[in-house]
């Protein structure tokens, strides 16, 4: 955290307020209905900016709906639960992939505007929406499912707390979509199946009670498999849930190749 | 309420990946080539560099005769072989993924890959012709830049 | 306009959304619709875990899970379906292992348990270890393993449809329908957030599981979009909603923020502080201080707070305590809520304590249903092909206040056990008549807001409604201040009538979908409110400063809250069920709100004094 810790307090005047000023990339695409009103048409994405007032303890999604609530209401962005648990508001802010519920103003630099964008690599519906079905027909590619076979035990089935902790830190994963849309090798042709997949599908490599291992393995051993991975940790840095991404992608290839050899 | 839509279409399917399935151990084997060329052509580039340039006299021996007595002898044709074909696919492979990476549409992508393996084969082809015709000893040279063995 | 027809239609894709579309896919056609894509859902910020008397680590049994069950919600809890809940809450738990959730492993290698708020051995002896969890994530495991689920069986979403109408053959809000007489749910209206279409849904069955309605409150551990959207629905067709005055308010909400940290914090050791560092739950619960119910511990701090021992510059918030405990303890029980503190507030709990306040958290209330899911019209009359469960509906298992952990059994459970109703209804009833234009009250409602050129802005509304709700309607209420919350409402819903959105394109536009939740955010509060000013008692979640004691002669039932149309003359409307304690109505614009009463199912427990 920064040097700067506020007292928390609720009551506006304890927390010390202050301005900043956002540049929000904004999409409306053409093959919309037709615009009550005689509104524009709109086919370019334009920046627009908004200086808000906002409080020592406010993150980017405050900041974003106190533009929505106070001055442009047609501003579009999804948001859910607002404390990086629903993995609804994955942006790109100041050029890196963020949640916007997860990063606090103070934090960035307030004295410059500070640049949103939608995530990259996905088509963009409109201003900070993007179309997530790409994204999740990747991850329905991977089965991420715990397959078995046999009867199943009448209990549960026994997991050593070091077999749990061998897959941990990738059920951690939210499906934001900050990791793989922060993926160079995404951006060019989105056919990558990604880092997110690739983070499910080891969650279930690792877990001692899953079978399907040898499948998920075949089905990433793709071109457009984890060997399309460069390494460029960009999925590690825009993880919010703080997920060694880059390192779960290089599990997975040694495993394919230790069953290979 | 007549016209019941298809209930499995609810809309026109957005554009998903659309991946036709690439499966195979050929990235695989790449991924493994690409590692273990790359320790191997460490031995052969350092050793060549040192043979060349720092054992015996230097670099100040090397001459036609020096080329020429190397490629006499069929170790060294074998480990220049090897330095020729592990840097040109190592090489070609990398530029491969590059142009995957960075060639947003298939026909540039086509393109370029074409251009790269007409390339490699071009310089794999002439350099093994060239390692294993080469004549250390062309008639009718000066004798003095010709290798010791040739007895004109 | 698209309509589409399947046996089932399920609301919401959530825990319980999606635990009863396991049940109903395999079985029958079946759709889920949700507002957010099924991931994003809140059960996955539930944190602490999900009781069953597994028994794995000491002596447990599920007779003493229904116990804490009915004395944690003051005994208002209907105990037949407490019994049914702590029963099969063992299987449900093994259910979610096998498919795949990593619970927290005991050296065995059998699933670990911890202890949590309100749960104890031999009826009250001591706190048991009960709770089976996934670190301080299980409801983030539970959404996420359910939705793997989903994807093996090929569950068909429809991902960001918002249904905004609930159709049925006899519309109950005309007041006219007689009881006893059948009532069919046939479909729902939906409305496509991408591209702004409207969907008739012709369906057999219906299934309610839209989640709660914290935002109704501006501190709340709720996500923006718990909105309260099924639960109104429902109310706005004359179904009754079930005891929305008992809210539960979570006692560790980062102060000034309201996100949740999980009581598990409590159960692994944590303890609560005010301003002189005094442990004062033992002065409120000698027995099981800290891990008392949240009722008793959101008013504890509630009170320290009043009395002037708060810490903090302001003094309106207590600590929560863990640096006793081990850092490394911390990192692998407690993980995310640690990282919240440091993340929002810029604490570091291995050093520091944790500046907490209640948040609004969960409604005990709801849509009622009985054990099988099925939704009641009155206290016995069941609506044909409609069912709800989790949040939005009231069994009732919570009674007056939820203990931690029942909420992730509660969809587990009941979700279950309303996808197999739903499906068995469906595999042998036929489809009902959609009613003529039925997707046109919808139409008209959203292109009226969507083409008013000016009047109120939604956010100023909310605003005011969520400020009126936390001044008034909290952890402490009066007639007074009930009574000042009743009449601001009335007054926002004449400003609602005007409220306009600035988006006026067709294309994801969240402008016109916040305003219509809003309505639904006015639904819910106005029987909040009515129910709690009707309510003279304390007890559970709902504490009247003038009634402080428990009123079992005169409210040990459940409240029913209808919407009828204003009575001819100067009568009220009636409903079933209004006995002399539960008979209120009161009037808004164009309606009234009615209460009735629904008896409290006992089995085994009689009414005690309830003490920790």
């Amino acid at each position: 955290m920064t040097a700067t810790v506020e007292a928390p307090a609720p009551e506006a005047g304890a927390v010390p307020s202050f301005q900043v000023t956002l540049r929000i990339r904004r999409f409306l695409p053409t093959d919309d209905a037709i615009p009550a009103f005689g509104e524009p048409f709109e086919a370019e994405p334009r920046w627009d900016e908004f200086t808000v007032d906002v409080h020592g303890t406010d993150r980017v999604l405050d900041a974003l709906h106190k533009i929505k609530w106070e001055q442009d209401g047609s501003l579009t962005f999804r948001r859910s639960c607002a404390h990086g648990i629903c993995g609804s508001d994955a942006m790109r802010i100041n050029g890196r992939n963020r949640l916007a519920c997860k990063t606090l103003l103070k934090d960035l630099d307030p004295g410059k505007p500070i640049l949103v964008e939608p995530i990259k690599g996905l088509p963009v519906i409109k201003d900070l929406v993007v179309d997530m079905e790409p994204f999740f027909a990747s991850y329905r590619e991977i089965m991420p499912f715990l397959v078995t076979t046999g009867t199943e035990p009448s209990k549960e089935r026994l997991q050593s707390p070091e077999q749990r902790e061998r897959y941990d830190d990738t059920t951690k994963c939210i499906l934001c979509a900050a990791c793989t849309s922060s993926c160079p090798v995404f951006w060019t042709d989105g056919q990558y199946f990604g880092p997110a997949a690739i983070v499910n599908a080891h969650r279930f490599i690792f877990d001692s009670r899953d079978e399907g291992g040898t499948q998920r393995l075949e089905i990433l051993n793709d071109k457009e498999g984890v060997w399309r991975c460069r390494t460029t940790f960009n999925c590690t840095e825009a993880c919010p849930r703080g997920i060694e991404v880059t390192k779960a992608i290089q599990e997975v290839k040694r495993a394919m190749i230790t069953r290979a050899f | 309420m007549s016209t019941i839509a298809d209930p499995k279409a609810p809309r026109a399917s957005r554009p998903g990946p659309s991946r036709r399935t690439t499966r195979g151990n050929f990235e695989l084997y790449g991924w493994v080539f690409m590692r273990a060329s790359g320790v191997l052509l460490v031995v052969l580039i350092f050793g060549h560099l040192f043979v060349n340039l720092i054992a015996g006299e230097g670099i100040s021996a090397i001459d036609f005769g020096f080329v020429a007595g190397k490629w006499a002898s069929p170790f060294w044709q074998v480990w220049d072989l090897l330095m020729l074909w592990l840097a040109m696919l190592h090489g070609t492979n990398g530029v491969r993924t590059i142009i995957n990476d960075y060639a947003e549409k298939d026909g540039t992508r086509m393109v370029l890959k074409l251009a790269l393996y007409a390339a490699t084969v071009v310089v794999i082809v002439l350099g093994t012709l060239v390692i294993f015709t080469f004549d250390p000893c062309p008639p009718n040279s000066p004798a003095d830049l010709l290798p010791s063995f040739c007895t004109a | 306009m698209q309509t589409h027809q399947y046996d089932v239609v399920i609301v919401g894709a959530g825990g319980a959304g999606m635990r009863a579309a396991l049940e109903s896919s395999t079985r029958v056609r079946t759709a889920v619709i949700s507002k957010l894509y099924p991931t994003r859902s809140h059960t996955g910020a539930a944190q602490g875990g999900m009781c069953a008397a597994l028994a794995n680590v000491e002596e447990d049994n599920w007779e003493w899970h229904t116990f804490d069950t009915v004395k944690g919600g003051d005994y208002l809890v209907d105990q037949d379906a407490a019994e049914v809940m702590a029963k099969e809450a063992i299987d449900a738990v093994l259910d979610l292992e096998k498919m795949g959730l990593p619970f927290n492993r005991t050296p065995e290698g059998r699933i670990d348990q911890r202890r949590f708020g309100g749960h104890t051995r031999n009826h009250g002896e001591a706190a048991v270890r009960r709770s089976c969890y996934a670190a301080d994530r299980t409801g983030h495991m539970i959404l996420q393993t359910l939705y793997q689920q989903c994807v093996k069986n090929d569950v068909e979403f429809f991902n960001e449809f918002y249904v905004l109408d609930l159709l049925v053959d006899h519309d109950l809000a005309t007041g006219d329908v007689p009881d006893g007489e059948e009532v069919n749910a046939t479909g729902v209206v939906a409305y496509e957030l991408a591209t702004g279409e409207i969907h008739v849904f012709q369906a057999k069955a219906v299934v309610f599981a839209t989640g709660g309605a914290g935002k109704i409150y501006k501190t709340t551990s709720n996500a923006h979009t718990l909105t309260g959207d099924g639960m109104a629905l429902a109310y706005r067709r004359g179904i009754p909603l079930e005891d929305m005055e008992f809210f539960q308010f979570h006692p560790t909400g980062l102060a000034g923020l309201g996100i949740l940290l999980s009581e598990a914090a409590r159960g692994e050791g944590g303890i609560l502080r005010n301003a002189d560092g005094e442990r004062f739950m033992e002065r409120y619960a000698p027995t099981i201080k800290d891990l008392a119910p949240r009722d008793i511990v959101a008013r504890s701090m509630a009170n320290e707070v009043r009395e002037g021992r708060g810490a903090g510059p302001n003094k309106d918030y207590v600590l929560l305590d863990l640096t006793h405990l081990e850092p490394a303890h911390i990192d692998a029980k407690l993980p995310d809520i640690t990282e919240f503190a440091r993340t929002y507030l810029g604490i570091e709990p291995y050093t520091e304590p944790v500046p907490v306040y209640p948040t609004a958290h969960y409604a005990m209330g709801g849509i009622p249903t009985n054990i099988e899911g099925e939704v009641l019209r009155n206290p016995t009359d069941v609506i044909k092909g409609l069912y709800a469960a989790g949040e939005v509906a009231c069994v009732s298992v919570h009674g007056s206040n939820r203990l931690g952990t029942n909420s992730l059994l509660d969809i587990n459970v009941f979700g279950k056990r309303a996808g197999r109703s739903a499906a068995a209804y469906a595999a042998t009833a036929s489809f009902v008549d959609l009613p003529p234009a039925a997707a046109e009250g919808v139409e008209a409602d959203l292109e009226t807001i969507r083409t008013r050129p000016d009047g109120e802005r939604v956010a100023d509304i909310r605003r005011d409604l969520q400020e009126t709700m936390d001044a008034n309607a909290q952890v402490f209420r009066t007639s007074e201040s009930l009574t000042q919350a009743l009449s601001d409402i009335k007054a926002l819903r004449k400003r609602y009538e005007a409220v306009s959105v600035q988006d006026k394109t067709r294309t994801f536009n969240t402008d016109l979908l916040e305003a219509v939740e809003l309505g639904f955010l006015l639904d819910i509060a106005e029987t909040v409110v009515v129910g709690a000013l009707n309510r003279e008692e304390s007890r559970g979640g709902h504490f009247r400063e003038d009634f402080p004691d428990r009123d079992d002669s005169r409210f040990m039932q459940h409240t029913m809250a209808y919407r009828r149309p204003v009575a001819a003359g100067a009568a009220d409307a009636t409903v079933t069920g209004s006995d002399a304690s539960f008979r209120r109505a009161e009037t808004f614009d164009g309606y009234q709100v009615v209460l009735g009463a629904k008896p409290v199912t006992v089995t085994r427990y009689q009414p005690m004094e309830r003490k920790y």
